[in-house]
């Protein structure tokens, strides 16, 4: 199963996280910030599957002896021009179909955004989770279709884009208000 | 004023370039106030306010009842900001989970079936055990629903219920089935069901068996990729189970391989097969051979595929699961897994030296461990700022920035972002690189070492490469929890040394060099001292065989530089203890006679040695202390007998002092390796089991000894030892033992009559008492001694047992006589005796002494190891993760179930009971408290009684059964049996004995019942629907 998902922007910034199991703040805090030294040191060049963080790693690597267990095994990842989105699952989980997933992910929100940037998941988070709420469902995934997907977050209300002129802060201070 | 919405908030964040930290305080405190105020919707913006923030780490814990004020809200766009906060702040902490319950249910029920996907989606990060139990019946009929989509997420929502109390799995379970083999089902539908199916799978693969043609069916038929390939990974779990699936299997997976055009799945197909075992079930026929020959040169064209790390990955995952069983098939391709520890993507590195690891044999160790070294060598090191600790996420916690808008404005196109420049090697990667390079080489005793000269000087070589400690590890000193690389090439330098007699010159030489100050410099140029975990060792080895040092001279000058006393305590440790050894070996063994030159030199080396110890007599650790104060007084009484020694004298020889008492400290018998499990296998003797009464007779014994009247009490602790009895009743270990010791302490458990209060405070007194009662019974035969009695208890046993009853326990059992002569004439265990078992292992000249151990033939861990690793494995557990091992006992199987019961059940309920009553409890406090506090606030229709209600509606309707269920059964057993029996036999008995097991509270309750009515019908239709 998934037991989390993860984005953030290039600077580390969580844009998106989502634990499947109940854990405290600021050890989400941690793992998010131990994740992202790791991934952020590692060239393009190289595929797309981290090592375990140490948070993580300190507890599995007993139990490797078992073929399948409950620990997470797997650290997923895809880097989406300023964006790092990571997943964290255990070994029934296939890791290339992992990467589909993300890749399908993107695509949703592309396709609810029309050419999504990382602003319009700043400001449209709680649609950033809708989507994933269509995706997974406890940690299990519920669908991978795009189009069931983008149809189901449609359902939920209008998705918006960003508000207008935010590319420039400062100016639409006064003039943007209201939702 | 107005207030921010959620848009302003992050604007304004994005403003604030520099002080973010101030605004989001000031924003916090206006959402603190928003929340409480009256209007729903500033609730709701504030709330979502706080999600956003809680992102970056700011805790909304203390806002959880607001989080359910706002679930409860009749709008949509509110609830749904309502949810979202409780799937990102409940913990299973969280008080108000307990009145979510009927929230959660009422929004169920809702006709609109998008505020129904909320409860969905949300339920499984809040469930805990009493949640599931009452949320059960209103899930499973949502399984019906005619929507696909809401359909899903119930399957998925009623698995997270069962890992929490899986006996809600059961009523659920035939429902699901019924979903998958349902031809005319939503394709997403039976993707999630196979999902679900696939994590229960590898827990109980034997209950799944019967799904398996369905399961064919849409493999074959496939459409979904994302689904075969969960068929195919339960398949593989599967197939071990039933040998007939392989042949089945053979065709249609051959067909995916050769056919398909997605990548994942191929690569799945090709690990399926391995993994289930698919190649030995076909193996010897034609088709057999010509599929495995399919799969691993499909694995093979994965790693040497130019472009695509990502297979390159996954290939050699493929090929570390398979290298157990197939350990053949993988070798064939070790000339392109060799290649992979080059690659310039580190994960790939470190999948390969795994495999590698396994893979090297004698002829190829050599060029695989020059190759890693060459890797070490060439690669740059990490720079400070790459380290972890220099990063800011670890420093200071996330903090939201204002974000670059140039960067943030850049479309995520659906393809993924590369930049390029290769990262100098970290430094957890050098230090697996090292301690693979040091497991590989002294695999099985050195089984594969057919050089121990180069071996030698690899471990210097490897020392230059170890990475530097960070600061926390070097003032940790002895207290460093982990060993570091260093320590490990100390430790393998020592063992060659100890174990290769034909290489400890070439040891001992490398011991100099590390230790030498002059190559100092040139060896640890890692600032932090990296390598300085090997001093340790090296001094150790320079002065046991300081006769075979090039220079001991040189060695010694180094070991004794007033600059070592600033060396950790460990390694000075070594040093201290190797000084001696130098000085004896420099001194003693002069053959020729006592003149002036050789005085002069001896006075001078012991007045260095001196000058070097004195300070270190007041070091601050004491063992370094102790060290050093008695090396001190040995080399001022050696100083005392060189000045007293004769010169002019023709005859006299060297002092002897120098010449036989020193040296004879240090020599005697020879090292030998032993085995860190020897004293592990010395086979407990029959029947011990060191967690029982020393002696069943005990009291028996003590009654004897009792009566032996010669028995004088002038020990108190003794004393009670002999004559207590031992206590099977476990005791509160945080009493203080003072008050244990006490026997009218435990008033409570024996009869205090003849025990008065001024007893308690003298135990003396107590003790004469009671020998006094004694004597006076002692002839009485009809005395009922209480002290005698075998089931009344005593704190003592056990006070004994937890706090030094190993040495007790291991005194008393006459471990060495059992067994050492039986297996092979080794008198002690442990350390150095002088004869040694050397076994041949490796075919030139180099002789390695194998561990010395006990009956060194059988390599099955003695019952000690079994119970700690099983205890070990059971604490353990990771981060993430969500436990699914109460799945493990649950069979779905309706046959089985109904004989089943195990012990592990009757635990669990009582845990849940426990819990349960604790909850319930909460629940009523924090009722009433809201009720006081907040006036306004109700659950919609739903009373907060509801819970309660329906508890006590199941109670009545279980109890009634259960007394039918324990007539029919003829009474046996008791009720508690019965109430388990009759669970595996009735589904619906499920949700209701967890009702009849809240008895105590619910009597309390009673006069909440005003519900009763409209639960009872939900309840009719839940149990109608099963």
């Amino acid at each position: 199963m998934i037991n989390a998902v993860l984005v953030f922007n290039n600077n580390g910034q969580p844009r998106l996280t989502k634990f499947y199991t109940q854990l405290d703040t600021s050890v989400q805090q941690r793992l998010i910030s131990e994740i992202f030294t790791l991934v952020s040191a590692r060239p393009a060049s190289s595929c797309n599957f981290l090592p375990l963080p140490p948070l993580l790693a300190s507890s599995s690597s007993s139990s490797t002896s078992n073929e399948h267990n409950d620990a997470p095994s797997l650290v997923t990842y895809g880097h989406y021009a300023t964006l790092y989105f990571i997943l964290i699952s255990t070994s029934t989980e296939s890791p290339l179909a992992l990467l589909d997933f993300i890749r399908v992910f993107v695509e949703a929100l592309d396709k609810l955004f029309e050419n999504v940037c990382e602003l319009d998941l700043i400001f449209n988070f709680e649609t950033l989770h809708a989507v994933l709420g269509e995706m997974i469902v406890g940690g299990v995934v519920v669908e991978t279709s795009l189009d069931k997907i983008v149809e189901g977050v449609r359902a939920q209300g209008r998705v918006m884009k960003r508000p207008v002129n935010e590319s420039r802060p400062g100016l639409a201070q006064g003039i943007w208000a209201g939702r | 004023m107005f207030e921010k919405d959620i848009y302003q908030l992050i604007r304004g964040l994005r403003a604030h370039k520099g002080n973010e930290r101030e605004y989001i305080q000031d924003s916090l405190k206006e959402c603190r106030k928003e929340i409480r105020g009256a209007d729903m919707d500033q609730k709701a913006t504030a709330l979502l306010k706080l999600v956003y923030l809680e992102m970056f780490g700011h805790d909304m814990s203390w806002a959880s009842f607001n989080v359910l004020e706002v679930m409860s809200s009749p709008k949509y766009l509110q609830k749904r900001v309502g949810y979202l906060a409780a799937v990102q702040s409940f913990r299973s902490d969280t008080e108000v989970l307990m009145l979510a319950g009927n929230l959660l249910k009422k929004d169920l029920n809702s006709p609109d079936k998008i505020i129904m996907a909320l409860p969905l989606i949300t339920i499984p990060h809040v469930i805990n055990a009493s949640m599931a139990n009452s949320l059960l019946g209103d899930l499973v009929i949502r399984l019906s629903h005619s929507n696909p989509a809401i359909r899903k997420k119930t399957i998925v929502t009623l698995y997270r219920l069962a890992l929490v109390y899986p006996e809600t799995l059961r009523p659920a379970w035939p429902k699901i089935k019924e979903r998958l083999q349902d031809e005319n089902e939503d394709p997403s539908v039976t993707a999630a069901i196979v999902n679900v199916i696939c994590e229960l799978g590898w827990r109980r693969p034997q209950d799944f068996l019967p799904l398996a043609p369905r399961l064919f069916e849409l493999l074959t038929s496939n459409t979904n990729n994302w689904m075969a390939i969960k068929i195919i990974k339960l398949f593989s779990t599967l197939l071990p189970l039933e040998p007939r699936l392989a042949k089945k299997l053979l065709p249609p997976l051959t067909n995916i391989i050769k056919t398909t055009p997605a990548m994942s799945l191929l690569y799945e197909c090709v690990n399926g097969m391995i993994q289930g075992g698919m190649l030995d079930a076909v193996e010897g026929t034609t088709e057999g051979d010509e599929i495995a020959r399919l799969c691993v040169s499909k694995l093979r064209a994965m790693l040497v595929v130019e472009g695509d790390p990502n297979l390159r990955y996954v290939a050699l995952l493929a090929f570390a699961r398979i290298t157990t069983s197939h350990a053949d098939l993988v070798s064939e391709h070790r000339d392109v897994i060799l290649e992979c520890i080059d690659d310039p993507d580190i994960s790939i590195r470190i999948r390969a030296l795994d495999l590698v690891v396994g893979m090297v044999d004698a002829n190829s160790l050599q060029t695989v461990v020059e190759r890693l070294l060459r890797q070490l060598r060439t690669s740059g090191r990490a720079t400070a700022a790459d380290e972890p600790s220099n990063d800011r996420g670890t420093h200071d916690g996330i903090v939201p920035r204002a974000d670059d808008d140039d960067e943030a404005l850049t479309t995520i196109h659906p393809r993924e972002a590369k930049s390029t420049q290769p990262p100098p090697l970290p430094d957890d990667y050098r230090t697996g690189v090292i301690e693979r390079i040091l497991s590989m080489c002294s695999k099985d005793t050195y089984a594969n070492m057919t050089d121990f000269e180069w071996y030698v000087t690899v471990l210097v070589e490897l020392v230059k490469q170890c990475p530097a400690v960070s600061a926390a590890d070097v003032s940790g000193g002895a207290a460093k929890s982990r060993p570091s690389a260093a320590d490990a090439i100390g430790d393998e330098l020592v063992n060659v040394a100890v174990r290769v007699k034909a290489v400890r010159p070439e040891a001992a030489s490398a011991a100099q060099s590390l230790l030498v100050l002059e190559s100092r410099e040139h060896l640890f140029p890692a600032s932090a001292g990296g390598g300085h975990g090997v001093l340790g060792s090296s001094a150790f080895v320079a002065g046991e065989f300081a006769g075979l040092l090039p220079s001991p001279e040189a060695v010694l000058t180094s070991l004794i530089h007033p600059s070592n006393a600033q060396l950790p305590a460990a390694v000075l440790l070594s040093y201290l203890q190797a000084i001696p050894k130098l000085f004896s070996q420099l001194t003693g063994n002069q053959q020729g006679l006592w003149n002036q030159s050789h005085a002069s030199h001896c006075t001078l080396v012991i007045a260095r040695i001196v000058h070097f110890l004195e300070p270190l007599a007041i070091h601050p650790n004491l063992e370094v202390q102790e060290r050093a104060v008695e090396f001190l007084d040995l080399m001022r009484l050696t100083s005392e007998a060189v000045s007293s020694q004769p010169l002019d004298d023709e005859d006299n020889a060297t002092p002897r002092l120098l010449s036989q008492a020193i040296p004879s400290l240090f020599s005697g018998v020879e090292l030998n390796p032993v085995a860190p499990s020897a004293l592990l296998k010395v086979q407990p003797p029959e029947g011990l089991d060191l967690d029982a009464p020393i002696n069943a007779n005990l009291n028996m014994i003590l009654q004897q000894a009792d009566l032996d009247s010669e028995y004088v009490e002038t020990d108190n602790e003794v004393y009670k030892f002999y004559h207590e009895k031992p206590s099977a009743v476990a005791f509160d270990p945080h009493r203080p033992a003072a008050e244990l010791l006490d026997p009218a302490g435990t008033g409570s458990s024996r009869s205090s009559s003849y025990q008065d209060a001024e007893a308690d405070s003298n135990p003396e007194s107590l003790e004469r008492k009671k020998l006094m009662r004694r004597e006076r019974n002692k002839d009485d035969p009809y005395y009922i001694d209480p002290d005698r009695a075998s089931n009344s208890s005593t704190p003592l046993h056990n006070i004994l047992r937890s706090n030094n009853g190993d040495a007790l326990d291991v005194d008393s059992i006459p471990v060495m006589e059992l067994n050492m002569d039986a297996s092979n004439g080794h008198n002690v265990p442990a350390p150095p005796t002088s004869d040694r078992k050397p076994v041949r292992k490796a075919q030139r000249r180099f002789e390695v002494a194998a561990d010395e151990t006990l009956g060194g033939d059988n390599d099955a861990p003695s019952a000690f190891q079994l119970t700690s690793a099983a205890s070990a494995a059971r604490g353990k557990r990771s981060l993430l993760e969500v436990d699914s091992s109460g799945l493990a006992s649950l069979s779905l199987d309706d046959a089985a179930a109904a004989t089943r019961s195990s012990a592990l059940e009757f635990e669990r309920r009582r845990l849940e009971e426990e819990e349960m009553a604790k909850a319930m409890k909460e629940v009523e406090r924090l009722r009433l408290e809201m009720q006081r506090a907040q006036e306004g606030i109700q659950f919609g229709e739903a009373p907060e009684g509801g819970t309660m209600v329906v508890r006590k509606k199941k109670k009545k309707k279980a109890r009634v059964e259960g007394d039918a269920e324990e007539a029919a059964n003829g009474g046996d057993g008791g009720e508690e049996v019965g109430v388990v029996k009759k669970k595996k036999k009735k589904k619906k008995m499920a949700v209701e004995d967890d009702g009849q097991e809240q008895q105590p509270e619910e009597d309390a309750l009673v006069a909440k019942g005003k519900r009763k009515k409209k639960r009872q019908v939900v309840f009719d239709e839940n149990t109608a629907a099963d």
